[in-house]
Order: C-alpha cells, then structure tokens, then sequence
C-alpha cells in the first residue's frame, strides 16, 4: 500500500495528536497549537486535517462521555496510529536527511 | 447551563452538516462559544457563527441523498383516523367548530358570487378591450366643478365618423322607456298591448359588430332599413308564443322621447320582425329587449327627432359607442376630441368629449348606464371587506376552541412524544385534523350557499345560480378558502399543541405558558366582538337613516296617492276634462290633478335656466320645472306662504315658486316676488309669479331642496294623481282602471303609489340596510358561537374552583357573576373600540344625505348593550349549570 502524503498543516495536527496522547480533541489541540505557534488557528482548519488523516489511516477517534459544558455533547478524541506514527517517523527522518546535507555555510553575524 | 449559542447558526448548522460530524463540530464549537462568552457575549456570538460558517464546506455536508424514514401515507391515514374520532368524542366543539366555519365560508362564497357577478359585466365581448362610450364633459358656470354625462349631442355620430377615420367603428344608441307596443295580427289588427319600461334600443348594425350578442334568425344587416326591429327570444315568445314563428310579424310601437325640457311623442308606427336574437346575458348593462333599427320614427327625423344637425340638442340616454382600432393612445385620442369639441360647439358652450372605457361603465355610479345595474367599487370593497371579517370571526372561533381543549389533548401529545413523534409530525396532525374539520365546512357551506342563494337573488335583484359546472371558478375558490382556513385556523393551536413539554404534559400539570394562552384567546374574542358591535351599530344607523327616509314629512302629502301616467299625444290633452270627471265621480276619489311630474322626483326633473325680472341674463343657476294644473297644490296639500295658487289656464299665463327660489334670488320675504316675471325656454314662456308654495323636498334626501317652477300647460301633464279615501281603496282601484281602460283602449293601464315611488328612490340603501342586517345576525351568532364554546371549556376547567367556592359559602349568584365578570369587560373592551370606528364609517356614509339623522349616543348603547345582553344570555347556560351543580360531585375525585 503506497503511503499517503502528509500537508505541513496536517502534520503539525498529528504532532499534536500524539503530543497530547488521549487527550487530543478538537478544542485542545486548537488551543495547545495557538499557545505554540502564537498565531490564531480556526476550528475548522483543525476539523478538516483531522478528517483527511483519519480517512488516510494516520488517526483514529472514539467518543468520551457526555459533559454539561459542552452543550451535551461528547467529546471526540483522536489518538494516532501506527501508520500516523511510521508517517511522522519518515517525515522526521527525512527532515534531518536533509537537515544533515546542509553544509555549514555561516551567515556571517 | 444559560449560556447557549445563537440560535439561528446552530439551526443552520445542524441543517446542514451531516450526521457523522456534527455532535464533534457542534460540541466543539458550543465549549469554544462558552469559553468566549465570559469575555465578550456579543463577539462569542459572532466568532461562532463565523465557526459555523467556516464548516460550511464539502466535507461536512449532508449528502444529497434523501434517507427514507417513514412511510408518510401510512401516517397521514392515521391522522385522518385519530382526527375523526376526536371529532366524534367531541361532539359539541366539533358541531360549534363546523357550523361556525360552514357559516363564515357560505357568507364568503355567496360574497365572492355577487362580485365575481358584478365584476363580469360585459366582459364577454370579444373586443370588449377596444369598446369606449363617448360622455359629455360639463363643465359648469362655477367652473370648479366637471361632471359626466352618457348623452352625446345628436350629430354627434355622424360626425364623429367623418372626423376621425381611424375608429373601426362608431354607433349610435338609443335607450327608450315606456314604450306601449301593440302585437299586429297579419291583417294589422291589434291582438295584444304590452308595455316595456326599458329594453326598447334603436341603434344600427355596427351595434352588434361591436358587441357580441348572437343571432337566432335573420340577420343584423336588417337594422340598417328603417322600421326593423330584432326582438330577443324572450320577448318573440311573450309577444308571439314561438319566436320560431316571429320574423316576418308586425308590432306597433308607440315610442317617446325627451329633448332637453319636453317629452315628446311621434304617431305610432309599425314595425316588421327581422330576426330574433338569443337570450341577453344578466351580466351586460345592455338589457336588450327589443332593437330598432336606428333611423327609425324619430330617430330619423331631421326636424325635430335625433337626426337634428345642432350640437346642443340632445337627449337624455342617447349614447354613442367606438370601436377603437388596435393599439391607438387613448389619451391621444382624447386630446384630439377635446380639440374637436371646441371646433364643432358654439363658443359660449364649455363642454367638451371624452371616451371611457367599457370596462369602466358598469363602475360608474356617477354617469350611470342603460340598466341602472352600476355598482361601486367601493361597495364592492365593503362587501369583500365584510367576507373577510365575517371569515375571520369563524377562524377566531376555531382557534380558541382548539387551544382552549389543547389542555385537554395534553396527555395524547405527551404520550405522542415518548414514542417517538416530533414536533413536525404532530403540527402535520393537528393540521390535518383541521383540515378535515374545514372540509367537512366548505361542503355544509356549498350547500348553504345553495339553498341561500335564491333569497339573496331576490333581496338583491341578482339572478345567480350556484352552478359548479358553469362556474369552475366557485370549486376554486372553495378549495382556496378550504386551504387559506386550514392554515389561518390550524397553524396556531398545532403549534401551541405541539409544543407541550411531554414530561409535564404526563404529569397532568398544566402546560406553562397558558396564561398567554389565554391572553390571546381574550384578544380575539374582543376583536370578534369589536367587529359584530361595528355592524350592530352600522345597521342601527342604517335602518334609522331608512326610517327617517320613510317617515320624515316631506312638505307635501304622500298617503294614498296614486299616479296613473298617461301618453303625451294631443287625445289625452283633449280627453282631461272627460277624464277628471269620470275619475271624480267615483266613490272614494278625493281629488284628481294632472301634472308633468310628482312633487318629487330623482333625477328625473326637467331643469330650465331662466331670466328673472326682465334682466339681460339669465341667473347663474337652474330651477325645476314642474306643469300643473290648479288642483296640484290642493291634492298633494303644499303649503302657500304667499299670493295665491295658479288659475286654470291654457296658454301658460302664472308661476308658483318654492321658498328655495326666493331665497336664492336674494329676496328676503316671500312676498317680495310676487308679480315679478319669470321667463324661461328663451322667452317662449313669459309669465309672473303669483304664489310662493312652503320649500318641500322637491328631490330625494340626498340632495338640499331645489329652486323650483310650477306652473301650467296641459299639453305637458304626463300623469294623473288620484287622492283616494283610505278605506275601500281596492274597490276604488277597479273603479279607476275601468274608467282608465275606456278612455285609453290601445294603452297598458299601469299605476304606482307615491309612497311605493319615494321608497324607490332608496332602494339601494333598502338592499343594503337588509345586507348590513344579516351580516351583522352573523357576526354577532358566530361571535356568541365561540363564546358560548369558551364558557363552556371554562367550566370544565374551573369545575374545582367552582366547586370550592360553593363549599366556603359562594351562592350560584356569586358564581354566575364570577363567569359573567371577565367577559362583560371584554364586551366593553370591544365596545370601547368599536365605537369610534363605526362612527367614524357611519358619518361618513350619512354625508352623501343633504338630509340625515344626527348620530345620538343612544344608539351606540343600544349596540353596546345588545352586545352585552346577547354575551350575557349565551354564557349563562354554562354559568348557571356551573352554579347549580353539586360540589361534592366536582370535589370527590382528585
């Protein structure tokens, strides 16, 4: 099975995904990107990544129990997969791959 | 939680979006929304419906696919089924309920009926777009003032035709009254007389290129010789049995015709049958009897009949009809005749032409047409106006009866909903039960129209018929009335039914929410109320204006007076004196006069300008001109203020004149007059004045008392009035018509009352005074309707209370009070409304009367309190049996 590719936002949702390990719903992953990245991120944008990568097999989701604060409606937590896991590994490598080619030029302070 | 999300995106959103994704976006964006909202409500607000917006994408929306979820006929077979046993279990609402609606939609579609009847007139001409009468523009000596009329000067016609090209068509028209026909046999024998008091048309063959009014024999080419005539297959049957046989036949006429002051007759003439049309619709203002082929007796003489080359003669009725060419400026046209007019007029005469349009004619009250059949559009407005309220009352009836037993249905809802049904699918319940309930209405309502219709013909002088398959407009109109009532009077009770929280609904507590309920039913029992008082106290109104119509004094005397009119030709001046003798030697007649006309007349007077004191000019405005012999003051007992009544004379030789004439002259005593002379018709009389009669009401309530002329000349008088001793007045009437029949053998002998002649001045204001009368009966019935259904829920409601009360010692009289309170305030409520609006109409119509009855407060608390006597009777059935049940009855079970 060929792998599918990732988009720069997607992997940064995914990223977070594992970061926050069993916790990561919608709203929290929308928050902890906002505090890392300090820019504004709309809901939406994270909806749509988190759908793309659940239909390629990168994350899976169950729902929690319901809480009055949310209307009562439940939570939907994602955590990632092993396919998730291997994308973000090859991503990773790939990224210091290229990261080790670079030659030390100095940019001259 | 309090803080929810706005409404609307939410709805959106969850329209939308589908199934798979919604609980996470909409929980997602509720806890963001509830985090934001301790900032800022107002932005929490807007970022989440920014959020909603920006999941409006492919991703989650629903599939276009529609899922099937429940068999929907199944459903609604149900309904009609659980609909018809709560009408059965029902029995009193579902009977209040009907019988309201049925009664609302019958008063509605025999409503619709008369309009869609007086809105159809003449429209079944195939030009009909193209057809415009030409009217007379007057504009009078004050100037201000312009004023239509239907009569055309004589050359008008011809003229018209060799000035203007361009018109397809140009006919001249003539409507006769009274004419005496006699039916020839083929030696030229008379064998039967008729008399037609209208029908009688001389026009030409372009009439009927205009019109559209098919031939059963002959041909219309036939009308261009003079002395044809078609008769219409009614009248071919009464004059000849078989209108078969008709064409071919001679009849004699004896026409008249009126120039300016005089009524004028030529020598009977004999005409031939040249064809036979079909039945004349009801709805033409054309009442066609019998045509005359134009250029027929006077209508071809050139010396004194209508062929009479001056364009200031002209008579009353003597029309003239176009045929515009497709696609020509009306306005245009008009100009160019405004133009044409002053050409063709002496310069003196400020009159000028315009064309009006046929679909105008039949609204035009002011000019009139050929059958007196004009009704305005306003009237039309009023009745549409009166179907509609009357509708409205019936729907308020079925509102309030609905959401006052919503109460009741409660437990039926709540159970509905713990199985599973929505709020969509019990409004789809509720709706449908209504629409059987108004279907079942709309068929009682057909037939009630049905069997009414007759009676509203007769009251109304309409010849409809509720005929479906000629009519498909009444199945139409029905099934809009069955689907605007379903939705006026169902959608509110199925949305307060549908609404109930099924948990309280179970726990038998009262839905919450009722006491607006309740102030809702109270706003529309006062807004039923408002509208049957308005009409109580508008037919009040009316029937005391009718009464005042009838029995004001007039000034002269009208009881037991009959008028026998005679024929204008030299035999009856001759025959008067004979005839005055005979008349008074019979037993039980009073006195005889001869007269032109009556004291009063509408509309129908001879109007003369006239130089008053041998002045150069003549006075700037018109009297009435009445000929009468020297007995006329005495029969109909006017009154002298001063100088003496006329003297028998031939030549005309002395004038009476009213107080009216007197004052407008600017003399301040009567008796200042006296001896001046009056000349009128270009001097042709000259004459003094020798008395002053007391002003009478020479014209109808409508109008002020007008200057006035008697005086005498016998070839004028055109009726007899008889004074008739009251007892044995059918013998006498015999008497007279023998003596009548001697005198005139070849005459119809034909005879009114006064009175009866007075009333039929107001014979409009009679069919509406009757109109307003049924119209309000229901009003105010389908009002006690709902009330009667509103006080008896609210006994059952109250039952307990009641029954607590009698308990601690309330007696049935402190009950039925306690049920009598409420309504009687909002009575008064209505009343308070009520009041100001009828005035307000009422005034309003009373000022087309010169004379009128002032509007005295008695006559609103008459309404007022009828209102409330009539509430009062209909709740007390339910009040005093709420009173005078036993508590321990009401109180033994929880």
């Amino acid at each position: 099975m060929k792998l599918h590719s990732i988009g720069e936002f997607e992997e940064l949702v995914l990223l977070m995904v594992a970061a926050l390990h069993d916790e990561a719903y919608g709203v929290s992953i929308q928050d902890a990107l906002v505090e890392k990245l300090s820019k504004n991120i709309n809901i939406s944008a994270i909806h749509v990544a988190l759908k793309r990568m659940e239909d390629k097999g990168f994350v899976k989701s169950r729902f929690g129990g319901i809480t009055e604060d949310r209307g009562g409606r439940r939570k939907k937590y994602y955590v990632i997969t092993a396919l998730g896991k291997r994308m973000l590994d090859s991503q990773y490598e790939l990224r210091t791959e290229l990261y080790k080619m670079m030659p030390k030029i100095s940019f001259g302070r | 939680m309090n803080v929810k999300p706005p409404n609307w995106p939410l709805r959106f959103l969850r329209w939308f979006c589908s199934e798979d994704y919604l609980e996470e976006i909409e929980g997602d964006l509720t806890e963001i929304f509830i985090s934001r909202h301790e900032h800022s409500p107002a932005k929490a607000r807007r970022q989440f419906f920014w959020n909603v917006l920006k999941h409006f994408r492919p991703e989650f929306i629903k599939s276009l696919k529609l899922k099937p979820r429940y068999n929907p006929t199944i459903m609604i077979r149900n309904n009609f089924k659980t609909s018809f046993r709560n009408l059965v279990r029902n029995r009193n609402y579902a009977f209040i309920n009907i019988a309201g609606l049925a009664i609302g939609i019958a008063v509605c579609t025999i409503i619709f009926m008369i309009i869609q009847f007086q809105s159809g007139f003449d429209n079944f001409h195939s030009k009909k777009d193209r057809i415009y009468r030409v009217l007379t523009e007057y504009h009078h000596a004050d100037a201000a003032t312009i004023s239509y009329g239907k009569n055309v000067p004589f050359p008008m016609p011809t003229s018209l035709k060799t000035a203007f090209p361009q018109l397809e068509q140009v006919t001249p028209i003539y409507a006769s009254h009274n004419d005496e026909l006699q039916v020839l046999d083929d030696n030229g024998t008379p064998v039967k007389n008729f008399k037609e008091k209208t029908g009688v048309f001389y026009t030409d063959p372009s009439f009927f290129s205009m019109f559209d009014f098919p031939l059963l024999a002959g041909s219309y080419a036939s009308l261009k010789d003079p002395n044809n005539v078609l008769l219409t297959k009614e009248i071919a049957e009464t004059y000849f049995g078989d209108w078969k046989t008709a064409t071919g036949k001679s009849i004699k006429l004896t026409g008249t015709y009126r120039v300016g002051a005089g009524l004028f007759q030529f020598p009977p003439i004999v005409l031939k049958v040249s064809g036979v049309l079909a039945s004349i619709p009801a709805n033409t203002d054309f009442q066609l009897k019998l045509v005359v082929a134009y250029g027929t007796d006077f209508t071809g003489d050139k010396e004194y009949g209508f062929q009479n080359p001056d364009w200031n003669g002209t008579a009353p009725d003597y029309g003239c009809y176009v045929l515009l060419p497709p696609n020509i400026s009306v306005d245009n046209l008009n100009q160019q005749l405004k133009e044409y007019s002053r050409k063709v007029q002496s310069p003196e005469k400020k009159d000028s032409y315009i064309i009006q349009s046929l679909s105008a004619v039949h609204y035009d009250t002011q000019t009139g047409d050929y059958s007196n059949k004009t009704i305005s559009r306003q009237l039309l407005n009023v009745l549409w106006l009166i179907a509609a309220f009357i509708l409205l009352i019936a729907c308020v009836n079925f509102i309030n009866l609905s959401t006052a037993q919503a109460v009741n249905r409660a437990k039926e809802v709540g159970v509905r909903k713990v199985l599973g049904s929505n709020k969509s699918q019990l409004q789809m319940q509720f709706i449908v039960e209504t629409f059987l309930i108004v279907t079942i209405a709309v068929v009682l309502a057909a037939g009630i129209s049905f069997f009414a219709l007759p009676s509203v013909n007769r009251l109304l002088e309409l010849s409809l018929s509720f005929n479906v398959l000629n009519n498909p407009a009444i199945i139409l109109f029905l099934l809009t009335v069955t689907i605007v009532v379903t939705l006026l009077a169902g959608f509110y009770p199925s949305i307060v039914l549908s609404r109930f929280n099924p948990v309280n609904a179970l726990k038998s507590k009262r839905a919450t929410g009722n006491a607006k309920g309740i102030s809702l039913r109270r706003g529309l029992v006062v807004f039923q109320f408002v509208i049957a008082q308005a009409l109580i106290i508008g037919t009040l109104i009316i029937v005391k204006q009718m009464d005042f119509f009838m029995n004001q004094p007039l000034g002269f005397d009208k009881e037991a007076i009959v008028n026998v009119p005679f024929r204008p030709d030299s035999t009856a001046s001759k025959l008067a004196n004979y005839l005055r003798q005979q008349l008074l030697s019979v037993n039980g007649v009073q006195a005889v006069s001869f007269s032109s006309h009556t004291p009063v007349e509408d509309d129908n007077d001879m109007w003369s300008t006239f130089k008053f004191n041998h002045a150069a000019k003549e006075e700037d405005f018109q009297a009435i001109t009445k000929f009468a012999d020297n007995e006329y003051v005495s029969t109909y007992k006017l009154q002298l203020v001063a100088g003496r009544n006329l003297q028998q004379s031939d030549p005309t030789k002395e004038f009476l004149v009213n107080e009216s004439l007197v004052r407008s002259l600017g003399f301040k005593k009567p008796e200042d007059i006296l001896n001046k002379e009056v000349s009128i018709w270009n001097g042709l009389i000259k004459c003094p004045v020798v008395g002053v009669v007391k002003d009478f009401n020479d014209r109808s309530f409508r109008q002020n008392v007008a200057p006035l002329l008697i005086t005498t000349n016998i070839t004028m008088y055109r009726q007899a009035a008889i004074k008739l001793a009251t007892n044995n007045m059918s013998s006498t009437m015999q008497s007279v018509k023998k003596i009548w029949e001697q005198t005139f053998p070849n005459y119809v002998y034909d005879y009114k009352f006064l009175d009866d002649k007075i009333e039929s001045f107001y014979k409009q204001e009679n069919q509406l005074s009757q109109l307003y009368k049924i119209f309000a009966a229901i009003a105010i019935f389908l009002s006690c309707l709902g009330l009667y259904g509103l006080a008896s829920f609210m006994a059952v409601q109250r039952v307990k209370e009641v029954g607590i009360r009698k308990v601690l010692g309330a007696s049935s009289g402190n009950i039925v009070y306690l049920f009598s309170k409420e309504f009687i305030i909002l009575i008064t409520v209505a009343f308070a409304i009520a009041t100001p609006i009828a005035w307000y109409y009422m005034h309003q119509w009373l000022q087309d009367y010169a004379y009128r009855i002032n509007i005295s407060w008695w006559l609103f608390a008459a309404g007022g309190l009828a209102a409330i006597i009539i509430a009062l009777t209909t709740i007390s059935f339910q009040a005093i049996k709420a009173a005078s049940a036993n508590p321990v009855k009401s109180l033994r079970t929880e």
